[in-house]
Parts: structure tokens; sequence; C-alpha cells
């Protein structure tokens, strides 16, 4: 793209289209990037400064460290007992997650290879199947997953909900495309000429080129899991320790004496914007550190190409 | 796709060629190939059936039973009743209405925002092209709760940095403004804020597909960068288009989380039952009529497929066609 520039119209001088258009995307840039800067400020401010209104533009001029402290206090003492419930939460979501997204690899990379690579009956009745609930939006079958796990009784329970969290149909399309378009059907002929068995061509011969999608695979299904807000609302709430964090900060939000002051004036802490946007802040940071992770994968697109020869 | 295409053509023996070959060796490697893959499928299968077909074959039987109630706790064949309940039930049109009411200000301002700034940032090659793609796509980052949460602030008439703005338009409390007839702007605000990024990149995706040529036969043409825009983008880039309105289209059906964190935040000024997968969720936990839960959920399983059916057949994306031809 960049080593058209010259033939580019506009690319040189400045008319007034060219500065429409920058002006408009700047504007428009800043919409969506100031309230961001704003948020994570607030959760570096005190509930003091927030009154006063002295922290200055976008309450930037408010942060501190020992406000961060304070609110963790506060954030970190919600719960019966001593508190902890928060740290607990995050725990949940972290098992939730992060088995979920191993059940979506194991059932996604040899499904989609399968699906890409082998002719068999039934085949595009699956794919189908697939491309339908990965289109579906996921929140459509918590009522009916709701009764199926009530009818063996286990609302409440955090395996169910991982183990739901591991069909990721989205996980499956993203293999199928991968070997779709990486891994040459010769590849797979000249394995079975060799002797290998179906199963022993996926093994030794698909999953070592397949890096890439498993990093995709794992992001997206790990992010998918970590946000899940009605699933784990309609199974879990029942049981306060075994909540994930999504479901958590709404318990979080509903004891702020911003929102709910006979609730909040039950508790021993005091759970301001300022701390509820600490606690999101903290909730975010295991996705900020799976997408670093998997940031160059993410980035560099589908060319794998190792299987040219 | 094309390289298996390439890979068909170098490989001349007849073993590559496929489906014609009828040989008794073929036909081995054919139930082994067939075994195979049955194999590799089970965990996803199993997968498959736990989180989708059990679940959605068991609230269809479930839809079927008479709800028990106090005076007749058994339950039993009830034939169509709990469709009837859900369809009779007060609060059903409403909650389709109010549905309504946000898409038909989100769907047109968020198929505005991802096409307009998709084709802005195609206009703008090089760097700034690309930061500007990035600034758009950080909020999709905040999905879900975190997403909310950031609104909350943003809305909240004395702690938001448009608190100004809040209070000059009248607004004293979150109770004025999360009011049922501000409910479509709120959504629209916070789903398009969450929404956008990630669509300018799909359908920026399929702006880069189009092949540089095009561009300089129509600027020898005389095509200005407006002309390349509205005549040869816009109409090339439909397929992306239709995709990403269907999508948000189904999506709009299975809004929860924000309605039903709204009233939540806003003292019960909004109605718990605002949403029809809120109305479901009232019929499970709290009237505990569960026929009439799953009735409803099949309502809306329903039409989210239909729309599913609709995206899976028309759009091309799937690159299934092409796989055809192997």
């Amino acid at each position: 793209m960049s080593n058209s520039a010259p033939g580019v119209v506009g690319a040189k001088h400045w008319t007034v289209g060219r500065i429409a258009r920058i002006t408009v995307m700047v504007i428009i840039a800043a919409a969506f990037i100031l309230p961001i800067i704003g948020f994570i400020a607030m959760a570096f401010r005190s509930q003091e400064g927030v009154l006063a209104g002295t922290d200055g533009f976008l309450g930037l001029g408010g942060m501190s460290w020992d406000n961060v402290v304070f609110s963790w206090s506060q954030i970190n003492g919600f719960g019966p007992g001593g508190g902890g419930l928060f740290t607990r939460w995050v725990g949940n979501s972290l098992v939730v997650a992060v088995i979920g997204g191993i059940l979506a690899l194991v059932a996604a990379l040899p499904a989609g290879y399968a699906l890409s690579r082998l002719r068999f009956r039934g085949r595009k009745v699956l794919l189908f199947a697939t491309l339908l609930a990965m289109v579906m939006p996921n929140t459509v079958l918590v009522i009916p997953l709701f009764l199926e796990v009530n009818a063996i009784g286990a609302v409440g329970q955090l395996w169910p909900v991982a183990v739901i969290m591991g069909f990721f149909p989205f996980g499956t399309y993203l293999v199928y495309i991968h070997f779709m378009t990486t891994m040459p059907q010769e590849l797979v002929e000249a394995a079975r000429i060799d002797g290998l068995s179906e199963i022993a061509t996926f093994f030794y011969v698909a999953l070592p080129i397949s890096k890439q999608v498993i990093a995709l695979v794992a992001f997206f299904s790990f992010v998918a899991n970590w946000t899940n807000f009605f699933l784990p609302l309609a199974l879990l709430t029942s049981n306060q320790e075994n909540k994930t964090i999504s479901i958590g900060i709404q318990e979080l939000i509903g004891a702020s004496p911003l929102f709910n002051a006979t609730v909040a004036a039950g508790l021993d802490v005091k759970l301001y914007m300022p701390q509820l946007a600490l606690a999101t802040f903290l909730s975010m940071i295991p996705l900020l550190i799976v997408f670093l992770t998997a940031q160059r994968f993410l980035i560099r697109g589908q060319t794998v190409g190792a299987v040219k020869g | 796709m094309s390289s298996s295409t390439l890979a068909t053509k170098r490989t001349e023996p007849p073993a590559a060629g496929g489906r014609a070959s009828t040989t008794p060796r073929r036909h081995r490697t054919r139930h082994a190939e067939s075994r195979g893959a049955w194999i590799l499928l089970a965990p996803y299968l199993a997968l498959f059936l736990v989180a989708a077909a059990i679940p959605i074959g068991y609230a269809f039987w479930i839809a079927l039973q008479k709800a028990p109630t106090l005076v007749n706790p058994a339950s039993g064949f009830g034939g169509l009743d709990s469709f009837i309940t859900v369809i009779t039930d007060y609060r059903f049109s409403g909650t389709f209405i109010n549905i309504f009411s946000v898409m038909i200000v989100w769907l047109p301002l968020m198929m505005l925002g991802i096409v307009g700034l998709a084709l802005l940032v195609h206009a703008s090659p090089g760097r700034f092209g690309s930061t500007m793609r990035f600034f758009y796509f950080i909020p999709g980052a905040l999905s879900g709760i975190a997403n909310f949460v950031l609104w909350v602030y943003l809305l909240h008439p004395t702690q938001s940095p448009l608190a100004p703005l809040w209070q000059e338009v009248g607004f004293g409390s979150l109770k004025e403004i999360v009011t049922d007839g501000n409910m479509p702007m709120i959504l629209t605000g916070m789903l398009f804020f969450q929404g956008v990024g990630t669509w300018i990149i799909v359908v920026n995706g399929g702006l880069n597909g189009i092949p540089d040529e095009i561009f300089e036969a129509a600027k020898i043409d005389g095509a200005n960068a407006w002309d390349l825009a509205w005549h040869i983008k816009l109409p090339l880039i439909r397929p992306w288009i239709g995709y990403a309105a269907l999508m948000n289209l189904a999506y709009g059906f299975q809004l929860f989380l924000e309605p039903y964190l709204l009233r939540q935040i806003s003292s019960g000024a909004i109605a718990g039952e605002w949403a029809p997968t809120q109305l479901g969720y009232a019929f499970a936990f709290t009237n505990r009529n569960f026929p009439a839960a799953a009735a409803l959920s099949i309502i809306l399983l329903v039409i989210t497929l239909s729309i599913g059916v609709v995206i899976v057949m028309k759009s091309g994306l799937f690159g299934d066609e092409k796989e055809k031809k192997r």
C-alpha cells in the first residue's frame, strides 16, 4: 500500500477533501480514545477528588498510587468474613476460560482438519451446522442450557460452564479455513501413500503446521469465555463463591452507593466510581496479557507457507 | 483455496482424482478416510451435542410440557400452551418493540459508521490510516461488562467527563438519563462503541482484497477519491456490508447484558423485562415457569437461526462453493 504513494490522488498536496478526511478521522478517533483514557484515569483517582471536581482534564490530575492502594483495599474487602471474593472470582474466570479454551482447541483442531481435508458422508451438513452455530448469537441458547444443567442438578458448579464454553464453532471454522488455505491436498495424499493412518496424518503432518491457528483459537476462545456474561449469570448466580468476574463486577455495581444506597449502607467497604473503574481495569489485565502474547500471530495474518515444497 | 486447486492440478496420478475413481483399493481408502474423519470429529461432536443439540431438543420437549402450578403441581403434556402463554404475555410484544426501537437507530448508524470509517481508513494509506484503524479498534477490546462500566462512567451525571453537558440538558440523576425514551440512544452508543472497530477491520480486509489495477484504471479515467469510494469500492464490498448488517441484526435480538444492567443502575427506571431475553430470564428465574422460558427461547432461536441461514447461504465468505470443485 505504502509504495503506491506517488499515484494516490491528493497524496502530496493539501486539498480540501484531504483536510476534511483527516479532520473527521482524528475527531472520531479522539471520541473513541478520550473516554477510555478518562476511565483508566478514574481507576487511579479518589472519590474525594471526583466529588471536588478538582482533578482537571479527564481527571488526569487526580491520579495517584495511594488511591489505587485504598481502592484495592475496598475491592478486596468485599465479601463475607473479611472479603477476598474479587480474587476468588478472577480465579474462577481463569479456571473456566482456560479449561474452556483447552477443550475448544482439543475439539476444533481435529474437527477443522477433518472438515477441510477428509471426505465423508455428512461433511456438508456438519459444516453448515458449524457455520450456523458460529453466526448465531450465543445468548439465545442460555436458557435451554440452563434447563439442561438444571436437569442434571449441576447449577452453581463451574465444570458445566467450562464444558459449554468448550463448544466453540468459530474455532472449528478458523481451523477449517487454516487447513483449506495452507495445507495442500497432495500433502494428505502423500502421507496416505507413505502408509500413515488418517489419525497419524493429523498428528504428524497437520498439527506441526498449526501453531498460528492454535494461537488464534486459544486467543478468541479465551476472550469469549472471559467476557461471557449471560451463561455464568444463569448458571452460577446461585453460588456466590463460584461466580466469574464478569458477573462479580455486576455484584460490585449492585453494592455501590452510587446506584443502591440501601445495600451499600450495610457494607464495610465503599465502592464508588474509582473503585468500580479499578475493579474493571484489573479484570481486563488477563485479556491484555493474552492479547500481547497472541499479538504477533494476530497481526502476521494467515501466511504460513511452510508447506509449499 | 487457490493453493488447493493448484495442488490437484499438479498431482496427476489417478489417486488424486477423487470422486471418479471406483477401484477396490480406492474403496478401502475411502472407508478408512471416513472412519478417520469421524474419530477426529468425535470430541467436537460430543461438545456440539452437549452445548447445542441436546439443550435445543430438551428445550423443545420442555416447551411442550404443562407448567406446574401451586394448585396443580403435576406436570404433563401441554401441547402448545406454553407458546400461547408467552405470546399472550402482556410484556411479549413490548420486548420486541423495544428491540426494534433500538435497531432503527442503531443499525443504520452502525452500518454508516462501519462503511464510512472503513472507506476513510482505506483512503488513507500508510501509517496514518493504520494508526486510525487501531484507535477505532481499541474500544472493541472492552467488551461486555467492561464496556458497560465505562458507559456508566460516561453517563453518570456528576462523575462523567460529560457531566456539564448532562446538567445543561437537565439530567440530574441516572434515573433521569436511563429512561425508556433514551434507551435507543444509550444502547446505540454502547453497541456502536463496542462493535464498530472489529467490523471496520473486517470490511477493510474486503477493501484490501480489491486488486490495485482497478483503482489505477479508474484514476486514468479521471475518477477522484470520492468517485472511487462511491462507484467502485462500495459496490465491490457489498457482500461484506450485507454480512455485517445481518450479523448485527441477529445480535440485536439477543441483547441482554446492557438492558439488564441499566435497570440495575437506574433503580428500576426501565422494565426488568425490557428485552426478549430478559423476559425469558424472568420466566425461568422469577416465575419458575420453565416451559414458557423454553418456548420463548425457541421463538428467539427460530428468528436468529433464520437470519443465520440467510447469512450462511448468501455470503460467499465461507469459501464452500469453491471447495466443491476440489
